[in-house]
């Protein structure tokens, strides 16, 4: 009785570590190709069933939910046409994704396909990054897609990404929270005064619910544009310190006024739309891309309209930017096959309607057009206000700093320390600007 | 001479995967760390040699002055609550209570399950602005804040949990105590001592040994304290830089940003740092540990 029970204990004991051990698998599933239940993001694994003569593909992303069903549907498209192809799916949510990457990176066993973002340039300078012009006209069509977004995925004369989609700032208005307090939707050339008085006025008649968030540094790189200035080009910044002292001064006065939320709910809350601020209703206004309209409409009750973000001197500020990259990694065992499959997810009738607008607007012509023939309301409110963006702004599209993670981060943190009255704005804005030098220092 | 040679060879044969563990999980990895906190090295491409920079750096680096600064404050707070509630616990425990098995296991689970994703996940709510502390705060008509992404507030909400994670020490100050022969209280009792002077006469000269090793064991998992920051920060260390621990800085300048050299270099500060540590403990217990065999040794 007593041998059993310590083997008991013991077997428990190393279940115990097996089961602390294996909590990173969670975010990485493998998703088992025919299988039913891949598409709704249940995964039943079945990965043992790749022959010899079949071709097998890692695909890395992060999303939502939402994305990763649509991805996952597209996956089994491909491979119910390709049967000599096997895709193992690698995702998960945004947080630690490109910690992940870097560590297999390292190790030499990266996916195959991998999802970017705004920080592939960070990649490219590391030869990580196939290049994809020996396939262009051949397995890799391009003809159909937008110029300025072909030159975004592009990085010394070379195609590296396809672009997956087009994006553009804005304003997300909880039109809900608008007709509670009485406040009437701003027009569509409304200034930052106009911004600030509103969001005044909402927390006033709104019980506990301040009238907008803070911007960060998206909305800083908005500002810059609307100063008429470009914040870098490779790496070469065109701001100086007093552009920074004028932006958290902005901030600061309206602050003052005490509409913009507590920092405390703000450093709380999350990127994903499901908890976010709007969502949760703490601020009646947000700043978001367009491509995730959808995700937070459908984390909700409340209407929430997109609108314009506030003007300055006439100018929005808002560029066309591509919203995320899909590229090959330079030690792929099939380049040929990664760049058909490239071809598939951006170009494809089929595969481009299953994944609609969750990652922009799409950048192929033909396929845009085919989704805005199909699109349901949201959106057909998407490529109404990319098509307005294109009309009224001349904003270039700016590619985010090179060390993208830690230029991010520091601009957090200060933004934090001045919200918090650890540090006055000029002094704030002073330490960012040197250590912002220092780092794309370090990055060249 | 033969035969014992071969009841070695077969020893080493059963250590042989300890051995491989050892040296390949362990010892590899360590040099070739400490290489590589001589070079800078980015991950992807070959690292290059750059003598002590990483090391001269770190002086100049606000980021890494304030990581020092948060996971200081964790030690110094930290350390000294979770060994006064292991041994305030294990006392009441020792009490010789009915169902003693029972609470033993329900006090120890903490330290199971603190560690993980979960509880911090938990944590995060509870003290979040809508979250339940602030509810009970309420009850007596005090405001709450956001007590985990205040600044102000959040790395006392991480010393909490930490402090929650009592149980391993706990169960072993137990034993401790159990050791304590009871004639000793009994003669005490007989002089007219109360509870607090046998509790200062007899139980912490005894139990020193176990303060000893419990002070050591809690004070380095708490200089390496990662895993609730990382949750409760979601990666950031923020809200500005006040939880940033060593390891949070660490895996961030490594994974994040690139910089695995400077991450080695810090990683190596940090043993040397846990060396020295524990060797100002040991030698500072000369003069408070008290071994009851043969007086002190």
């Amino acid at each position: 009785m007593k041998k059993f029970l310590s083997v008991f204990l013991l077997l428990s004991f190393i279940f115990v570590l097996v089961a602390c051990g294996g909590s990173d698998d969670a975010s990485s599933e493998t998703d088992g190709g025919n299988n039913e239940e891949s598409g709704s993001g249940d995964q039943g694994n079945d990965t043992g069933n790749v022959s010899d003569d079949q071709i097998e593909l890692r695909f890395a992303w992060w999303g939502g939910q939402e994305r990763h069903d649509r991805t996952l549907e597209v996956i089994e498209l491909y491979e119910s046409k390709n049967p000599h192809i096997k895709i193992t799916a690698e995702y998960s949510g945004f947080d630690g994704y490109f910690d992940r990457l870097s560590t297999q990176f390292a190790a030499g066993n990266a996916p195959d396909i991998i999802q970017y973002g705004g920080n592939l340039n960070d990649y490219v300078s590391r030869d990580v990054v196939l290049p994809l012009d020996q396939f262009v006209g051949n397995e890799l069509d391009i003809s159909l897609h937008d110029e300025t977004m072909l030159e975004a995925g592009s990085f010394n004369g070379s195609l590296y990404g396809v672009t997956l989609g087009t994006n553009a700032w804005g304003l997300l208005l909880n039109k809900t929270l608008f007709e509670e307090a009485g406040v009437d939707l701003p027009s569509e050339d409304w200034t930052w005064e106009d911004f600030t008085e509103i969001a005044v006025q909402l927390t006033e008649n709104l019980d506990g619910i301040a009238g907008t968030e803070y911007f960060d540094h998206n909305g800083f790189g908005i500002f810059i544009d609307q100063k008429g200035k470009v914040l870098h080009e490779d790496g070469v910044l065109g701001i100086d310190e007093q552009d920074v002292v004028d932006w958290f001064t902005l901030w600061q006065d309206i602050r003052d006024t005490g509409a913009v939320v507590l920092p405390e709910i703000q450093a709380a809350s999350s990127t994903t739309p499901e908890q976010s601020m709007i969502v949760a209703r703490e601020v009646a206004m947000q700043l978001i891309p367009s491509n995730q309209l959808g995700a937070y409409r459908n984390a909700t009750q409340d209407e929430l309209v997109f609108h314009v973000h506030p003007l300055m001197d006439g100018r929005s500020g808002i560029a066309l930017r591509p919203s995320q990259f899909l590229a090959g990694y330079s030690e792929t065992e099939h380049p040929e096959e990664v760049a058909k499959f490239l071809d598939f997810f951006v170009n494809d009738l089929e595969a481009t309607a299953i994944l609609g607008n969750d990652r922009g607007a799409p950048v192929n012509s033909e396929v845009r057009e085919n989704l805005i023939a199909i699109a349901n309301e949201t959106d057909s409110d998407i490529f109404a206000y990319i098509d307005f963006i294109s009309r009224t702004s001349d904003s270039p599209y700016v590619p985010n700093l090179p060390g993208y993670n830690e230029t991010e981060a520091l601009f957090k943190t200060t933004s934090e320390e001045i919200a918090f009255g650890q540090i006055s704005v000029t002094d704030g804005a002073s330490q960012y600007f040197t250590e912002l030098v220092e780092v794309l220092e370090r990055n060249r | 001479m033969l035969q014992k040679r071969k009841n070695y060879l077969i020893a080493y044969m059963f250590l042989l995967p300890w051995f491989i563990g050892f040296f390949g999980l362990v010892v590899g990895p360590m040099i070739s760390s400490l290489y590589l906190s001589f070079t800078q090295y980015d991950l992807l491409t070959a690292p290059q040699w750059v003598g002590a920079q990483n090391y001269v750096e770190m002086f100049n680096d606000r980021k890494f002055i304030a990581s020092v600064k948060v996971t200081t404050t964790f030690v110094v707070i930290g350390v000294p609550l979770q060994l006064i509630a292991a041994l305030f616990i294990a006392m009441l425990l020792n009490k010789g209570l009915s169902g003693i098995g029972f609470y033993r296991t329900v006090y120890y689970i903490p330290s199971l399950l603190g560690g993980s994703v979960a509880i911090a996940l938990l944590w995060k709510n509870i003290f979040g602005m809508n979250g339940i502390f602030n509810d009970f705060l309420g009850i007596f008509g005090i405001a709450g804040r956001g007590w985990v992404s205040h600044p102000d507030y959040a790395i006392y909400t991480l010393i909490a949990l930490a402090t929650w994670q009592f149980g391993s020490s706990m169960v072993i100050f137990l034993a401790g105590l159990k050791q304590i022969p009871g004639e000793l209280y009994e003669a005490a009792s007989v002089d007219g001592a109360n509870p607090f002077m046998k509790f200062k006469a007899i139980t912490l000269p005894l139990l020193s040994p176990v303060i000893l090793f419990n002070l050591v064991m809690v004070s380095i998992s708490s200089l390496q304290v990662f895993t609730s920051a990382y949750i409760v920060s979601e990666g950031s260390g923020g809200p500005a830089n006040s939880t940033l621990f060593y390891t949070l800085y660490l895996y961030q300048k490594g994974f994040s940003f690139f910089e695995m050299g400077y991450a080695s270099a810090m990683a190596w500060l940090l043993l040397i740092v846990i060396a020295l540590l524990t060797a100002i403990i040991f030698f500072s217990s000369k003069y408070w540990v008290h071994y009851e065999y043969g007086g002190k040794s």
